[in-house]
């Protein structure tokens, strides 16, 4: 049977009422995996345990034990995110041998919930990119066009789920890694709040600015999933210890009241027309559902990707400086002493992105340039908080595009990184802010290429965010359009 | 300062003319269960890389979560060396490449220490007098690395390495370059080891590597009325105190002789780093600290900032006791003792202190207390590598033997030989007594020992007669062998008594 | 802020960040290098408040810490098993000199 069209909550209410097994739904992604992926290049690995999980958990219902909330639900996680004796690479050459001892918390919990990891999603080199272009394991595709990207880091996160090979997939969003391949693919993406999601587990590239969070068919399988993977952990110390609202629950509540601020820098050159129309159609949507829109301006906003790309990459140098070819990698034989084991495994093991990346946050902290870049660029980031603080005194959310063009084609950017970091402009605030972020399909172009619509909101407040893309899919099908295979 | 000088100038330099300036960096291990960021155990000894895990070895994805003892363990050390304590402390990243550096960088703390500016006083070493106070820069609380042990046969052979210790947390101490000889770093060293024993805040063991130390020394010269610094140098590797004075006393004459061949100064030439080679005594060139050293601290993103109320730090406050400068002051004004003798009793440790209070409390003279202690009891530690709780007498047994010679029912050379049965044999004083056979002597027997000892030395009697009282001396050592019970006090005033002088 | 980074800086960057760097391949990173930096510069353009305190983390609350208790450690085997070079008892790297 072909369950390639079920939403994540549809797969866990149907498995616990008996009306599907959990080795089917396995065995239904599996074999769409086995059809698609190799022209997508999504996955990287499957896992060979799904399918005992799967039947495990079969006889566990079969013996009215309880289950968990995520019971039969097949999901694939970013191979970024570590799985206890389940390779974990970062789409890196560098960790392409390496196992990991645990789980990650996120994956951990997802277990506990009874959901079963399918396998590992490509990326962009240690989440360096917005292509998925940029992986040791090959290129990923955008399932709605071959010849465009799926954007990235979390590419193959997106196309999966996009291709309907799984219900539901795991990201993790630096600058947007997890918002602009959403966009790109027409999935419903999360970035919860900087804290939300403990980070134990996720291989780090800028750990002030990363955060996990669910790729899905729609909002309501978004709040299923971030339920399960929200809360603080005491093995993470930027971790939060806030509470949890019950997600679920608030989606059906209705927006009458709410106000929703348009930040007009998110309008301003660069912005594709096709996505402005269809951002303001559905400013128009959420209008009619009783929302009040108010105009409003985020001086910083043209910044926040200057601010970004010092910041990253100097923690960057740092956090990948590990990879030294002694515990944990990959290790150029034939050396003669260990300074050329050292500058020959990180020439080797790493990509030219990566590279490029790791000297320019080397340099960016190096003596005598740590004012000009990294403390400048942290105070521009206090401002760009300011203006998110300013913001959310008079608005309950942000609302603007995702992305300021739909996704490019394979290679359109190679000579040019400039434009590709670009791609970031409307997402990066929210990580170096740290407020939550989500985007939902809104539109598709001409090209017939997905549209995002990204809504912002205060730390901790998912909720209104998820309830707001909920009301908004409730009205619209944006979410339900799937590429043509 | 530094202007160039001339070759002749630079020979007429006397001793005088030479000031030697140290300044030290102490780090301290400080004694957690667990290690400063994950749960692994910090014993010394495991086999190799048995007590590491997934943070410890810096494995992709894993997190630091600091550990609350060992700042507490630093707030301790800070209050006790007088330092001011952070009310906000973060923690930055050090980067550097080294194999048994497991994540290319190191946790440390970089503009916001935990302890800030503080000082310790010590006696000065030239007059035991006064005091001479060194300016602490800061404490800072960082992770310790792992070991590598390098192949020594110089085959070219594999390095291997250890994760054991990398996490332990480690205080490092910074004075300003307060120290002016060799000795007086030595001093410090001394006098900081024994505030960290009586805290409790770490081991000191030097040869477990839980307390080891880098100095930084260079000398002012005058001359001609101006003063020339020598370029600084910092001497790694002084695994002994002994070692650090030898070495910044080696360093102290080296950088004379070198100045007075080539007369460079501190603005001609960098710092550089020199190892303590124990084997020639002599310090080597380890490198230059060149402009490559370059550590890019930044703020670490995966750690949270500390900050600590009045109410927290006052509670660690109360908890310090006694500090060995304020020990040092109560015995010698409390209970009398010397100020060497109060030094010397400090300087063994709390145990001693303990031990001694006890004694000197119940047999009721602490002076007596204290001479047994420093004696007796401190000779045999040092003799037998013993500690004051590993001491075969107790402080109540002691208690018992001194009151027998302050009631005057031992003399103290009796009572040696007591303590020598009772620790021989393992014996109660009344035991050792009756092994000794030492009871004791009526009046009737003391005066029928000295009118005997009259008779049989009518000589002596004659000279104490004759005016010279202290001639009995020599007749208590003859009482002492026909009677080894009889108190030699006793006899002396019994015979000048029945002489009638 | 400067825009250009010269070869010498470059080859300092890539020692700093332990990674060769064939000769032949210089220009071309400091070409890559000196776009980025380019546009980055423009944050020198921000004019900020004087009392500006920089905003490091995402997070601002404090004081994540644990007690000071044992957990277990990596079976060593385990721990091992991810290196590429390890006797079974040590990591096992080329000399140092
Ligand atoms: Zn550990």
């Amino acid at each position: 049977m072909d369950f390639s069209n079920l939403t994540a909550t549809q797969c866990v209410n149907q498995f616990a009422s008996g009306e599907v097994t959990a080795t089917a739904l396995v065995q239904s992604c599996l074999h769409q995996i086995q059809q698609n992926d190799p022209s997508l290049n999504s996955f990287i690995r499957t896992s060979d345990s799904a399918l005992p999980i799967a039947q495990a958990l079969d006889i566990k219902r079969a013996a009215g034990k309880p289950l968990g909330p995520l019971a039969g639900l097949p999901i694939a996680i970013k191979d970024g995110i570590c799985t206890a004796g389940l390779k974990t690479t970062a789409g890196s050459r560098m960790l392409e041998e390496f196992v990991p001892v645990d789980d990650a918390t996120t994956v951990k919990r997802l277990v506990e919930a009874d959901a079963i990891v399918i396998g590992k999603t490509n990326m962009d080199e240690f989440a360096m990119g917005s292509s998925t272009e940029h992986s040791h394991f090959g290129i990923s595709k955008n399932p709605w066009n071959h010849q465009y990207v799926p954007g990235g880091s979390s590419g193959g996160s997106a196309s999966c789920v996009a291709a309907g090979l799984t219900p539901a997939s795991i990201g993790s969003d630096t600058g947007g890694s997890i918002r602009q391949p959403a966009s790109f693919c027409g999935v419903t993406g999360l970035k919860p709040t900087y804290g939300r999601v403990s980070r134990f587990g996720l291989i780090a590239f800028a750990s002030s600015l990363d955060q996990i969070g669910p790729m899905a068919r729609s909002a309501e399988d978004c709040a299923l999933i971030t339920s399960v993977i929200s809360g603080h952990d005491p093995k993470d110390s930027t971790s939060a210890k806030n509470d949890i609202p019950d997600f679920l629950a608030t989606l059906n509540q209705p927006l009458k009241g709410l106000r929703i601020g348009i930040c007009k820098q998110h309008f301003e050159e660069g912005l594709d027309s096709e996505i402005n129309d269809s951002v303001k159609a559905a400013i128009q949507v959420l209008k009619n559902l009783g929302a009040v829109i108010t105009e409003i301006s985020m001086p910083h906003t043209p910044y926040a990707v200057a601010a970004y790309y010092v910041i990253a990459p100097c923690e960057a140098s740092s956090n990948l400086a590990r990879f030294d070819g002694v515990r944990y990698t990959h290790r150029t034989e034939g050396v003669k002493d260990l300074a050329e084991m050292y500058c020959q495994t990180r020439a080797e093991g790493f990509g030219n992105e990566v590279k490029k990346r790791i000297m320019l946050g080397t340099y960016a902290l190096s003596s005598g340039y740590y004012d000009a870049y990294y403390l400048k660029a942290s105070k521009v980031r206090r401002m760009i908080k300011q203006d998110y603080d300013t913001a959310f005194e008079s608005v309950d959310l942000i609302l603007g595009p995702t992305t300021p063009t739909p996704a490019f084609q394979i290679g359109e950017h190679s000579q040019n990184p400039l434009a590709m970091y670009l791609a970031d402009i409307y997402t990066v605030s929210a990580n170096l802010s740290g407020v939550p972020a989500i985007s939902i399909p809104c539109g598709i172009s001409n090209r017939g290429l997905p549209i995002g619509l990204q809504l912002q909101a205060r730390s901790f407040d998912e909720a209104t965010l998820l309830q707001t893309a909920h009301q908004f899919q409730m009205e619209t099908d944006w979410h339900t359009r799937r590429p043509n295979q | 300062m530094n202007a160039a000088t001339t070759q002749e100038q630079r020979q007429s330099i006397s001793e005088d003319d030479v000031t030697i300036i140290i300044g030290l960096e102490v780090h301290v291990q400080l004694d957690t269960k667990s290690k400063l960021f994950c749960g692994c155990s910090t014993e010394f000894g495991a086999p190799p890389n048995t007590q590491t895990c997934v943070v410890c070895t810096g494995a992709p994805g894993s997190l630091p979560v600091i550990n609350q003892q060992a700042l507490r363990l630093s707030i301790k050390t800070g209050l006790a060396l007088n330092c001011e304590i952070a009310r906000f402390t973060k923690w930055d990243r050090k980067n550097y490449f080294y194999p048994d550096l497991p994540k290319g960088y190191q946790i440390s703390q970089f503009d916001k220490p935990i302890c800030g500016l503080g000082y310790l006083d010590l006696f000065d070493q030239r007059d035991k007098s006064k005091t001479r106070r060194v300016v602490l820069e800061r404490a800072h609380l960082e992770e310790d690395a792992g070991k590598s042990i390098h192949d020594e046969s110089k085959q070219g052979g594999n390095s291997r390495i250890d994760l054991n210790r990398t996490g332990t947390p480690l205080l490092e101490i910074v004075t300003q370059p307060d120290m002016r000889s060799a000795a007086e770093a030595r001093a410090f060293l001394n006098e900081l080891k024994l505030i960290l024993t009586y805290l409790e805040v770490s081991d000191c063991n030097m040869q477990q590597g839980n307390l080891r130390c880098d100095g930084n020394i260079n000398l002012h010269i005058r001359v001609d009325g101006q003063q020339i610094a020598t370029p600084i140098v910092e001497i790694k590797n002084m695994n002994s105190f002994r070692a650090a004075e030898r070495a910044l006393d080696y360093e102290a004459v080296r950088q004379l002789e070198l100045w007075k061949q080539n007369g460079l100064t501190i603005s001609d030439a960098p710092k550089q780093t020199r190892g303590w080679d124990a084997a020639t005594q002599t310090t080597t060139l380890q490198r230059e600290k060149e402009a490559s050293a370059d550590y890019r601290y930044f703020p670490d993103p995966d750690l949270i900032a500390v900050t600590l109320s009045e109410e927290e730090i006052d509670s660690i406050r109360s908890e310090i006791d006694r500090l060995p400068a304020q020990w040092r002051e109560e015995l010698i004004g409390q209970h009398g003792l010397k100020p060497y003798d109060a030094d010397v009793m400090v300087g063994q440790g709390r145990g001693v202190i303990d031990y001694f209070l006890n004694v000197a409390e119940g047999c009721g003279n602490s002076k007596m207390a204290a001479n047994w202690i420093g004696q007796e009891v401190l000779r045999f530690l040092n003799e037998s590598e013993a500690t004051i709780e590993s001491y075969p007498i107790t402080s109540t047994q002691m208690t018992e033997l001194l009151t027998r010679v302050v009631g005057g029912e031992l003399d103290q050379t009796r009572a040696k030989e007591v303590l020598e049965q009772m620790i021989e044999f393992q014996l109660e004083v009344q035991s050792a007594m009756d092994k000794l056979g030492i009871k004791p002597v009526d009046n009737q027997e003391i005066e029928a020992l000295c009118q005997q000892l009259i008779n049989e030395n009518p000589q002596v009697i004659e000279q104490i007669k004759g005016g010279n009282a202290k001639a009995v001396g020599a007749l208590i050592g003859k009482a002492r062998k026909l009677n080894p019970n009889a108190s030699p006090g006793l006899v002396k005033n019994t015979i000048l008594k029945m002489v009638g002088g | 802020m400067s825009d250009s980074i010269d070869r010498e800086t470059v080859e300092q960057v890539a020692r700093l960040a332990c990674i060769d760097l064939p000769a032949s391949r210089v220009d071309e990173t400091a070409k890559q290098l000196a776009e980025i930096l380019e546009y980055v510069g423009q944050l020198e353009q921000v004019s900020l408040p004087d009392d500006v305190e920089p905003f490091f983390g995402a997070t601002e609350s404090v004081n994540a810490i644990r007690k000071d208790e044992l957990s277990p450690s990596v079976a060593r085997p385990d721990i091992l098993s991810n290196a590429p070079d390890s006797d079974g008892e040590f990591y096992q790297v080329p000399p140092v000199f």
